[in-house]
């Protein structure tokens, strides 16, 4: 039992605590959560010290599955790829809980709400520790399972059940091709521990093209799903029905980065495949194209955040896909720690601005400047980050081709709208108040856009780009030895490259002041605006899932229940019976004898069961029996009335069957 | 007097229920009935812990055998004795009456004594029958669960209870007699009874394939797999909470031990040739359960539409005929006795407040039960099979079994888990979520500790050996083991 284990087992036993004896620490579950969190962060830098000095740290707990050839073995695997999401998940998950803490106050499911995050946290620290793919898919469908408690936090609202389900039954979706991915796994590689699956792959060995293609097809489908990559990516904006503070947790700390962290932990396998590679590329960019401009249209702040996060994920997914691990790596935890810290800055602001609009004499927007300032920075900061650095690897991982250059394109075009949406939301929500209320006035210009403001938001982010670009530096070095067998792992220093995402950022800022700024009601080409609606209605795809997939199976069940089940394979059995009956009619006089000699036998055995009551107890057995007798009377006088007949006719059935099945043993025997 | 007890472990347990009905017949008091039926079953639960401990998992033979001559001259024994797999299915018949006792309490107005009757009777019988050594004794006490069932059905049972009786009588007498068929065939050619001898036998080439028909055919109505399967709808719905509960706990588990203690030893190579077919008949039973789940309005029907889709499972992993899979369907059915058991508990207690099984009558359960919504969405993602339930060992260990035949099976199996998440969310989400669509609905009550401690075990249980299934793993891999080496490979 190492001391590391701790780190999932404390928000696992808050968790089952607080389930166990919620109501009777209603209102008290954070005292329970975040002592357990806190210390498992500290853990989690305690492990990051060790394996920082003394590499990877094997823990084995206990034997799951013995069966055949299939041995599952519960245990650990900790090395630098997991100390750094260990260290991102708890770290987060801490902050949001002392948040929760305030933000939950009176809520009625307060236990069930500090319940379930910590099972959340627990089970996606599992996950990035799990040194068994078993084990893995386990706590994957543990955090779907989490993720649909905490969406139907609010069950009261329709919308709130209806979004719960739907979340789930995506994921379930895209999770079955993990599943068949897990056995594939098995049957490749004969094992499903994973140093020892990387061991294998990195060995090289006879394992064919597409076997493994198919098999990294199948786990990424799963990466699909829970990082809300396209096709699959109508989930995340769904799951915005959970309170403010599980969005926080799910955009940052758990759930969305189990798909980059699941390619990036499993890099050995997925490089021996090209095809899939591309696969994985094409998918991430064009969900990161479509996201960055849905989520440019879209008016409500927090639907802009979703999108946002789903065009992000798809960025780590393209990272992935063109073999630069460590960037996407790099992404997800920078990316990690901003939403965060956005969506929470998003929730106090929302709850403000609401406040000032209730009462008008708490109009204090100036000297809310800093934060909107500092979300700003925060939040145009990740994509400065990815084309710092880490962006060199996409250009130079595969050598220079056609396919190359267009995600390159794709990237920086994310970048453009990106820098766009980012100003456009917040500049909407924090100098106007929410849309619709009092934004009359749209036309004037941001408040914040003074000197003091444009110099608040150029000095830090000068700083942090210089700051993350030595920790980059760091950062690949550190990370590179859990990736080995991923190619290029160059470090990347500062260069030119630098300069062209930053540019493109710097020209999406532009364009959307100047367009802030511009008077509306001017003529708009018929084309602009069709493309306008169409990724306001976030291209249709939830309409299209609704009409063409759902609608259509739950009509069809109806119909093959009815019409297959209840019209053919009942009425088939039934007819069957009744052809019985039929064939028992023609015996005639056997029908009448045996019927009586039935009867007789039936009234034989109750009498003499009446007669060993009398013998026996009088009070007790006789009684029983007579109500039997009544019991059985009764059904039989019912039976008559529902069917005339049928009693007698069945039991001749089974007479038929009998004859039937004498005749068969002569035959056997002779 | 302590050989007594130690050496007839077994027979002890077998005679516990009927020492139960003896002592029912001499209580008259309401609550003197339910306590007397209580005892019982929970004195068989500490027998069963008792054999579970003295089992020794190393050996792949029968262990606490008994044999007494019975009638001497058709050479038809007493003969009872457990193997790895008897074993955990008799735990499982052992558990669950206990949790009916509790869950009829109140539930249960009229005539009283003789349900609790009827559920002892059920369970002695079931005993024998996954214990019994002897062809005989298996066939006889396999018929006796039959009556009990029947009148829980047509006495207890809701309003269409006359119907369903009448279905689930006329296709379990033409699954026995087919099975009886089978069975006067095997010992008509062998010359015995003896279920080991009958193994060992080697049967002409004709009569093999009509004897396995038989056989087949009988136990694949009990399980009941896909065409045969429209009696259980109507069964599990319109019986009492006990009687569903038995029904879809126990006696359907009796198909898939038979295949395993008949057809699968007895005719190895017929097994093989049957398999393909009996491969997709399970992967389209998996679905087609799925599918009718879906489309039901009713509560108790869904349940039951899955346990077809379940059972599906359970033949895809026996008919795969290795280690994993075989091991997968035992543990499936022992889990989809909890799991399914659980839910006709909880849909029960639902049902005794306010007589309605309609899922729409429902809805914003959530605002009023929350610990019946707990209950019912913990055993509700079990019963899909969610990981670290104890579902999922069974079905991945099924899973993995079949995918060492054909991967084209592993594919659709998992549409029917997708499936299984669908109907079974989608259910909680009109039944729980949203606002209470009748009046009723808003007025109910939780749980109450009665009721709480009815489903507490069954919930510990789906838990634990979904993380720890080692123990069930260990106890039968011996056994399972041997059956599958008499198998062979084809």
């Amino acid at each position: 039992m190492s001391i590391y284990t701790l780190i999932p087992l404390l928000p696992l036993a808050a968790a089952v605590t607080l389930a166990l004896f919620g109501e009777r620490l209603h209102g008290k579950g954070h005292r329970l959560v975040i002592p357990a969190v806190t210390v498992s962060f500290f853990v989690s830098v305690a492990a990051f010290v060790e394996v920082y000095t003394n590499g990877p740290i094997e823990v084995s707990l206990y034997r799951l599955l013995d069966v055949g050839e299939l041995v599952v073995d519960v245990g650990f695997y900790i090395d630098q790829l997991t100390v750094l999401l260990l260290f991102l998940v708890t770290g987060v998950s801490t902050i949001v809980q002392f948040y929760a803490s305030r933000y939950m106050i009176g809520d009625r499911r307060h236990s069930r709400f500090f319940a379930v995050t910590a099972l959340f946290t627990g089970a996606m620290t599992v996950l990035v520790m799990s040194s068994n793919l078993l084990l893995t898919f386990i706590f994957w469908e543990v955090m779907g399972i989490c993720s649909y408690l905490l969406i139907s936090h609010y069950s009261d609202r329709p919308a709130a059940g209806r979004a719960a389900t739907k979340v789930f039954l995506v994921n379930s979706v895209a999770d079955v091709g993990l599943g068949i991915g897990v056995i594939l796994t098995f049957l490749t590689f004969g094992t499903l521990d994973i140093p020892e699956i990387l061991a294998r792959a990195q060995a090289g060995g006879d394992f064919s093209g597409y076997a493994i293609t198919i098999l990294t097809l199948c786990l990424f489908s799963g990466a699909v799903g829970k990082s809300a990559q396209m096709p699959a990516h109508v989930w995340l904006p769904l799951a915005m029905e959970a309170p403010t503070p599980v969005s926080a947790l799910i955009h940052a700390a758990t759930m969305v980065n189990a798909g980059p962290f699941l390619l990036v932990r499993l890099s050995p396998v997925i490089v021996l495949s090209q095809t899939a590679m591309t696969v994985i590329a094409v998918i991430g960019a064009t969900t990161a194209l479509f996201a960055a401009v849905v989520s440019l249209t879209q008016t409500d702040i927090k639907r802009t955040l979703a999108y946002s996060t789903i065009s992000q994920l798809g960025f780590m997914t393209l990272l992935c896909g063109v073999g630069a691990f460590v960037a996407a790596i790099f992404h997800l935890i920078a990316h990690g720690f901003f939403k965060a810290f956005l969506f929470l800055s998003t929730g106090n602001a929302l709850a403000a601005t609401e406040r000032r609009i209730d009462h008008p004499e708490h109009d204090q927007p100036r000297a809310m400047g800093g934060l909107f300032a500092g979300a700003f920075v925060l939040s145009v900061i990740p994509p400065l980050v990815i084309f710092s650095g880490p962006y060199r690897d996409l250009w130079l991982s595969q050598g220079f081709s056609a396919a190359n250059v267009a995600l390159w394109i794709v990237g920086l075009g994310t970048v453009f709208f990106t820098a766009m949406y980012l100003f456009k939301s917040i500049t909407e929500v924090f100098s106007h108040g929410p849309p619709g209320i009092g934004s009359s006035a749209s036309s004037v210009a941001p408040r914040f856009y003074s000197a003091r403001h444009v110099a608040a938001v150029l000095i830090p982010s000068a700083i942090a780009v210089g700051l993350l670009l030595v920790i980059w530096r760091w950062f690949a070095d550190f990370l590179s030895p859990a990736v080995g067998g991923a190619p290029s792992q160059s470090t990347a220093g500062f260069s030119a490259w630098v300069l062209v995402p930053l540019a493109v950022a710097v020209v999406g800022w532009v364009v959307a002041y100047t367009r802030h700024n511009r008077p509306h009601g001017r003529e708009v080409s018929s084309w602009k605006k069709r493309l306008y609606v169409f990724f306001l209605n976030k291209g249709y795809f939830d309409e299209i899932y609704d009409v063409f997939l759902v609608r259509p199976t739950i009509g069809a069940a109806h119909w093959m229940w009815q019409k297959i089940d209840r019209g053919v394979i009942d009425r088939l059995v039934v007819s069957l019976g009744t052809v019985s009956i039929g064939v028992a009619r023609r015996l005639g006089s056997v029908d009448i004898a045996v019927d009586r000699r039935v009867v007789s036998v039936g009234t034989g055995s109750v009498s003499a069961a009446r007669f060993l009551g009398r013998f026996i107890d009088t009070a007790g057995i006789s009684k029983t029996v007579d109500q039997f007798g009544r019991g059985i009377d009764a059904s039989g006088r019912a039976a008559r009335r529902y069917e005339p007949r049928t009693l007698q006719h069945n039991l001749l059935v089974v007479v038929l069957w009998l004859v039937a099945a004498l005749g068969f043993f002569y035959w056997i025997a002779g | 007097m302590n050989s007594l007890f130690a050496d007839h472990l077994l027979s002890w347990m077998i005679a516990m229920p009927f020492l139960g009905m003896v002592a029912l017949a001499f209580v008259r008091e309401r609550n003197a009935v339910l306590w007397t039926t209580l005892v019982a079953t929970l004195i068989n639960v500490a027998l069963a812990v008792r054999l579970w401990i003295g089992f020794d998992p190393a050996q792949d033979r029968l262990q606490f055998v008994e044999r007494v001559e019975w009638m001497p001259t058709f050479g038809i024994q007493y003969a009872v004795g457990v193997d790895g797999i008897s074993l955990l299915l008799i735990l499982l018949t052992t558990f669950l009456p206990p949790l009916c006792v509790l869950g009829s309490w109140e539930s249960i107005t009229s005539r009283l004594k003789a349900f609790m009757m009827l559920i002892l009777l059920v369970q002695g019988a079931m005993m024998v029958v996954f214990t019994a050594l002897d062809a005989f004794l298996f066939f006889m006490l396999w018929e006796v669960t039959m009556i009990p069932m029947y009148f829980m059905i047509v006495l207890w049972g809701g309003p269409g209870r006359i119907a369903a009786g009448l279905k689930f009588v006329l296709y379990s007498l033409t699954g026995s007699l087919l099975l009886l068929v089978g069975i006067l065939g095997l010992s008509l050619q062998a010359g015995t009874f003896d279920i080991q001898l009958l193994a060992e036998h080697a049967y002409s080439e004709n009569s093999q394939f009509w004897i396995f028909l038989a056989l087949f055919l009988g136990f694949a109505i009990k399980l009941p797999m896909l065409p045969f399967h429209t009696w259980l709808p109507d069964a599990h719905s319109e019986a009492p909470t006990a009687g569903s509960v038995l029904l879809a706990g126990v006696l359907l588990k009796m198909g898939g031990y038979g295949f395993i203690r008949f057809c699968l030893p007895i005719f190895p190579e017929m097994a093989h040739t049957f398999a393909p077919v009996v491969l997709w008949m399970s992967v389209v039973g998996i679905l087609y359960g799925g599918y009718m789940a879906l489309a039901q309005t009713d509560l108790k029907r869904l349940v039951a539409y899955s346990s077809v889709s379940h059972m599906g499972f359970v033949t895809l992993g026996i008919f795969s005929f290795n280690n994993e899979g075989v091991e997968g369907a035992i543990l499936q059915m022992v889990t989809h006795g909890l799991t399914t058991g659980a839910m006709f508990l909880i849909v029960g207690q639902l049902y005794d407040r306010t007589h309605s099984r309609e899922i729409a009558d429902y809805g914003g359960l959530q605002q009023r039960m929350p610990r019946f919504v707990a209950i019912l969405s913990l055993f509700a993602v079990a019963s899909f099979g969610l990981p670290a339930t104890s579902n999922f060992i069974g079905e991945f260990l099924i899973l993995v079994g079949v995918s060492y035949e054909n991967f084209v099976f592993v594919v659709l199996a998992m549409g029917g888990i997708v499936l299984g998440a669908a109907y079974m969310l989608w259910m909680l989400q009109r039944v729980a979520f949203g606002q209470p669509r009748t009046e009723a609905a808003r007025q109910l009550k939780d749980l109450d500790f009665r009721e709480m401690l009815t489903v507490a075990p069954l919930a510990i249980a789906v838990i634990v050996v979904g993380v720890y299934p080692g123990p069930l793993l260990q106890a039968m891999d011996a056994s399972v083991t041997y059956v599958v080496e008499r198998l062979g490979t084809g």
